[in-house]
């Protein structure tokens, strides 16, 4: 790695989107209208290029893995010490960079087609496109930066236009609404998120990545003390509170759904490729902390597994598109704390990556769907598109059966091998995983023969069309990666799977020395004994190959499930649904947990929130008044003096000076 | 040594006061065209002496009677001729035509006083180069606005500053009388700074000399009890030039008066730091809770100027530091804070002057009700503006802050003053919290209330170009002040060279002569 490559190119891939934001915000409203997309374009596709750059260099550099280059100091913490800007480059940087600038330059291609109705730019155009380059910005900085501090302002820059693009229609109740829960909830996860930083710095006394992991892999503190096992346990669940909120893990979940109330394309970009990944990746750079704590691990992976399961549950009945792809995601990020929860963090990684492609594929084909039904998104209203529209269809049944696990797409390849790493670590979180994933390719298709299969039916009055080609060509190049992504953790392999492939490929040695300290402790963890009973059969009998072929049967049977269900006897589905009434209910009310959080926090909080109101109306505003009628009164006072008289102004200098003159001689002489 | 390599260390005045005839003579033509000219050739001559200061790096003042060139006079002609033309994009259109001369003449003469200021190394060129700030402004306050208001401003400031002049150059020549000469500083012979190094401050000569030195000093920069004059002369003036009221002559007191301590090895009598201590707290007290009472934006910022005095002479008396970071010099943190100060103070009077209500000039808060809705670009550089005044982050006026206020806080217990100094640092953080409230209040109106009517965006191209550099440079300064704090810290490398003599003659051990003359 050049050093200085590495610093220009990092440089250039933060600002250029930020200076394509302030462009298309600056210049939007009255130069480029209709072209405000063209800055943050271009400003994305350089930011694609530095990444594309920094990966090479990464890719090609021998001995060392990792890289930090200082850009700037930022502010003096006293004698000859700084709070430095800098930057962190090694492989899982590389990596999220490809994948955060790769997918929001398709991003901006589709929206350029999406944010129009018939052809004219919708009411905020611009204001769309400077977010989105803000929120590029803010993701790269997240990703590149060298410190936690970097960290922490990219977390919350994220979250800032997260908000903003979640009530980017914000004369609309139920996006305002949105945003607003986005934005609260994250609060929450983020208050334990920067409790979390303190507490690294109270106890390494640094920011600096290097600095405190070098610390922590030797287990001592700035002091030079040891560095308990509990302290550890406290700042990994810390930090954990953040990826909780950011990722939409369980409980902090609940925004994620809602927050498909902004436009499509964000749906995609932040809410299903980059951002809400931004937990994973935080998990897995702090891999050093998390791995001396077995509990941390412990509660990373249970929640995960949990939120997989439950997220898909509820995806199982909903009939929004939006809504099921967003329960789906909350479960497949689940997925991913699963993996690093049982010491897999190249499978999650691996499965962050081509989770990527084909969820950011899926819901810019449901923002498709939308464009041409007239904004409903609920297949009840609408179904057999395929004929109308064949490429949302195609594309959408390559992502859908990526989704679902389909052999040898992407997902599979991913998904699979975090189920096996939870094997290895316990059978019930395998378990867990299998039986999500048979969820999984049943909501999934039956989303897909819902709306594009049966009678072709539209709702009234909408002109239903195929979309256009800024809208097409990102679908059609995310579905090739939606087939072909996974093969970059795959080797080939005789006698493997399908007599083929090798499910450990470039991809795996590649992030090797960013997973290490998993390594390191994981095998130590599991030597401990803190292997589940039972995994020990499941490793001996049902070999990895095994597995592959069971997951493969699974997905196969779930979509062939939804195929009866939804294409070939809807009557039978009917009939389940009757017959297990209360089930159905609670599913499709999503557990009642909105309800709940309404009726047992928001409330008593609006009821504490009155009377604290009132307690600062009556006593608070009483003390403040009575406190700042001592300076009040002593303008007062003073205003005197100011009497716009010449004569008494000068009078009160050289009284003023005569009675320095006496303080300063008495005070000199005596 | 040639004329030329003898006058080039003042390249950068020379180009200066060389603009000032021409622009005084164009200012004089019947054409309209040639009139329209000068605010662009004001331009061109202030980028010239940049260009000047950038390539006389051999600063050999040997060939020149009292002056002297160190790092400090770099920096500041780096600033004052930075911001010199900022300056002269928000007073772009100030003048009537036919006043273009004077006025923008009368511009270049301060600007150029201001750079002379920094480069005195005598007491007489020190007063001419402070007074050619001062009296082209008392003019420019006349000039900048056909009104009544405006001559009585400009009658005032003239009056008074005239006042302030006579008792610093009474001052002066107490100096003169303990020293035998005017110069202040010389590697060899007669000196100010020998002269105290021998008999100390403690010297009725010395003590009364530097009193009113100082005193007249603080009426440039309006501390108590010399600040009277500011309220109504910002009021009466034009808003582009109460920006400018509040830079140039701030900063050449701010300069004179580090000189004038340099000079006296910052090792001032108790009774003048606890004189300079008490003016501190006065200023801003008084700066502070008088600006809460009013309603018009311009006496607002007039007294939050005063308060804004204050915080820097808690720099001024910490004094500079050697070897430590920019952190615990109070002399770098004045001369970063100034440059803050001056930006944020002047992109808030640019949207006062890029504002009209009902044909007037906006002024009072009520004028700038719902400024958002009427032109939202303002309001949010007004707010920044207000925010950095506050002292908030992400401004760079909450660095400028952080660093006046830790260079007190970090002094070490052996300095004498330790107890004093971090008490009126915890004085400073009290008045920011107060002053939090009419900078708020200045936010809150342009972003809470209802337009009023007859709101209207007037100006042109220039002053809004240079209140943008004004509103993101508090931004960018936050985000990236690195390299303006190493600057104004290795400014203060020539002036920090005697301050372990400071604490030698405050009572430490060891006086470590090498450092004071011979």
């Amino acid at each position: 790695m050049v050093e200085g490559t590495i610093s220009t190119w990092s440089m250039l891939i933060m600002l250029l989107p930020l200076l394509g934001a302030v462009l298309a915000g600056a210049l939007g409203p009255t130069v480029l209208k209709g072209r405000s997309h063209w800055p943050v374009l271009l400003g994305v596709g350089g930011a694609l290029v530095g990444a594309v750059v920094i990966f090479g260099q990464v890719r090609d550099a021998h001995d060392e893995h990792q890289m930090v280059v200082p850009l700037y100091d930022w502010i003096s913490t006293g004698a000859g010490t700084w709070f430095s800007v800098s930057v962190l480059v090694d492989p899982l940087t590389s990596i999220m960079l490809l994948v955060v600038t790769g997918v929001s330059l398709l991003v901006v291609i589709y929206a350029r087609g999406y944010m129009r109705d018939h052809n004219e730019p919708v009411r905020g155009y611009e204001r769309f496109f400077a977010y989105i380059g803000l929120f590029v910005f803010s993701m790269c900085a997240l990703v590149l930066g060298g410190n936690f501090l970097l960290l922490y302002l990219g977390w919350e820059a994220v979250g800032l236009c997260s908000y903003l693009l979640i009530g980017f229609y914000y004369d609309k109740p139920a996006a305002a609404a949105a945003a607003k829960k986005a934005f609260l909830v994250n609060r929450i996860g983020d208050f334990g998120f920067g409790l979390g930083i303190l507490l690294i710095y109270l106890t390494f006394n640094s920011l600096d990545y290097q600095t405190v992991f070098a610390m922590v892999e030797m287990g001592f503190d700035a002091a030079g003390d040891k560095v308990s096992t509990g302290r550890f346990t406290a700042i990994a669940l810390l930090l954990f509170c953040g990826a909780v909120g950011k990722s939409a893990q369980f409980p902090l979940y609940v925004w994620l759904p809602d927050a498909m109330e902004g436009p499509s394309p964000v749906s995609a970009l932040i809410h299903a490729a980059t951002m809400v990944t931004a937990g994973v990746y935080m998990v897995v750079r702090c891999g050093a902390i998390f791995a001396a704590s077995p509990t941390a691990m412990a509660v990373v992976a249970c929640v995960g597994a949990f939120t997989a399961f439950f997220a898909a549950t509820m995806a199982l009945v909903q009939t929004d598109m939006k809504r099921i792809l967003a329960y789906s995601t909350v479960s497949q990020l689940g997925y991913m704390f699963l993996g690093l929860g049982v010491f897999a963090a190249e499978a999650a990684v691996f499965h962050l990556y081509t989770h990527a492609f084909f969820k950011a594929l899926l819901f810019l084909g449901a923002g498709s769907v939308m464009h041409a039904m007239g904004g409903k998104i609920d297949f009840r209203e609408f179904g057999g598109l395929r004929r109308i529209m064949p490429w949302t269809y195609a594309t959408m049944l390559i992502g859908s059966l990526a989704l679902a696990g389909f052999p040898l797409l992407a997902g599979f390849w991913s998904k699979d091998e975090i189920i096996h790493a939870a094997f290895a670590q316990d059978w019930l979180l395998g378990t867990v995983g299998l039986v999500t994933a048979l969820m999984t390719s049943f909501y999934t298709f039956r989303m897909v023969f819902r709306a594009f299969h049966g009678v072709t039916r539209v709702p009234e009055g909408v002109h239903a069309h195929e979309s256009g080609g800024w809208m097409l060509v990102p679908l059609v190049v995310l579905a090739i990666g939606a087939i072909f992504a996974g093969y970059a953790g795959v080797t080939m392999h005789p006698g493997g799977f399908v007599g083929l492939f090798e499910p450990h490929g470039w991809f795996h040695h590649f992030l090797e020395p960013v997973v290490e300290p998993f390594k390191v402790n994981g095998v130590g963890h599991v030597a401990a004994g803190h292997v589940g009973e039972g995994s020990g059969w499941v490793v001996a009998h049902l070999s990895h190959y095994g597995l592959m072929y069971a997951s493969s049967a699974l997905a196969l049977i779930g979509i062939g499930i939804a195929y009866v269900l939804c294409v070939d006897s809807p009557m039978l589905a009917a009939v389940i649904r009757r017959a297990f009434p209360r089930t159905h209910e609670v599913l499709y009310n999503k557990y009642y947990v909105d309800e709940a959080c309404i009726r047992w926090i928001v409330e008593p909080l609006k009821r504490a929130g009155r009377f604290c109101v009132g307690v600062d109306n009556f006593v608070i505003d009483g003390i403040v008044w009575f406190v700042t009628a001592v300076p009040r009164g002593l303008g007062w006072g003073l205003r005197g003096l100011q009497q716009g008289a010449l004569q008494g102004y000068a009078a009160s200098m050289v009284v003023g000076l005569a009675l320095l003159l006496v303080i300063v001689l008495f005070g000199t002489w005596t | 040594m040639t004329l030329t390599e003898m006058l080039m260390p003042v390249a950068p005045e020379l180009t200066l006061l060389i603009g000032v005839c021409a622009v005084f003579l164009l200012g004089v033509s019947k054409r309209p065209a040639v009139r329209s000219a000068i605010a662009p050739l004001t331009l061109v001559i202030l980028l010239g002496s940049l260009v000047a200061t950038a390539m006389c790096s051999d600063l050999d003042a040997s060939g020149l009677v009292g002056l002297a060139f160190d790092e400090l006079t770099g920096y500041v002609r780096w600033i004052t001729l930075a911001m010199g033309v900022l300056l002269l994009l928000v007073n772009w259109r100030v003048p009537t035509d036919g006043e273009q001369g004077e006025y923008f003449g009368l511009m270049l003469c301060s600007i150029a006083g201001v750079l002379l200021t920094a480069s005195a190394n005598d007491l007489v060129v020190l007063f001419f180069a402070i007074e050619l700030v001062s009296v082209p402004t008392y003019v420019m306050v006349a000039l900048s606005r056909t009104d009544q208001r405006a001559s009585e401003a400009a009658l005032k400031y003239f009056f008074l500053g005239a006042l302030s002049a006579a008792v610093m150059v009474y001052g002066f020549s107490f100096l003169y009388g303990l020293a035998g000469t005017t110069t202040m500083m010389a590697s060899g012979g007669d000196s100010l700074q020998a002269t105290f190094a021998e008999v100390g401050a403690i010297n009725a000569f010395a003590v009364v000399g530097l009193l009113l030195a100082m005193a007249g000093l603080s009426f440039k920069v309006a501390v108590v009890p010399f600040h009277a004059y500011a309220p109504d002369v910002y009021e009466g003036a034009a808003s582009p030039l109460t920006g400018l009221l509040g830079f140039l002559p701030k900063l050449a007191g701010f300069v004179a008066l580090i000189r004038l301590l340099t000079v006296c090895h910052w090792a001032l009598p108790d009774s003048l730091m606890w004189m300079m201590w008490i003016m501190a707290v006065a200023t801003m007290i008084f700066g502070n809770v008088l600006a809460l009472l009013q309603t018009n934006v311009k006496r607002i910022l007039a007294y939050s100027s005063i308060s804004h005095s204050g915080y820097m002479m808690i720099g001024l008396l910490v004094g500079p530091v050697l070897g430590e970071g920019p952190m615990h010099d109070g002399v770098a943190a004045v001369l970063f804070y100034i440059v803050i100060y001056g930006l944020m103070n002047l992109g808030a009077f640019a949207v006062l002057s890029g504002l009209n209500v009902r044909g007037e000039a906006a002024e009072t808060l009520d004028d700038l009700a719902g400024l958002s809705r009427r032109a939202p670009m303002m309001a949010i550089a007004m707010a920044v503006c207000a925010f950095s005044l506050m002292g908030f982050p992400p401004t760079a006026g909450f660095l400028g802050k952080v660093y006046i206020f830790s260079s007190a806080f970090s002094l070490s217990d052996a300095h004498p003053f330790h107890g004093p100094l971090v008490t009126l640092a915890v004085i400073g953080v009290i008045n920011s919290a107060i002053g939090a409230v009419y900078y708020l209040r200045i936010a809150g109106y342009c972003f809470l209330r209802e337009p009023g009517d007859g709101l209207k965006r007037v100006g042109g191209v220039m002053p809004g170009l240079g209140l943008a550099v004004c509103s993101l440079a508090m931004i960018v300064l936050f985000i990236r002040p690195t390299d303006l704090v190493n600057r104004a810290k290795s400014a203060t490398a020539s002036v920090g060279s005697s301050v372990v003599t400071r604490v030698a003659v405050a009572g430490a051990e060891t006086p470590p002569s090498d450092t004071r003359p011979q």
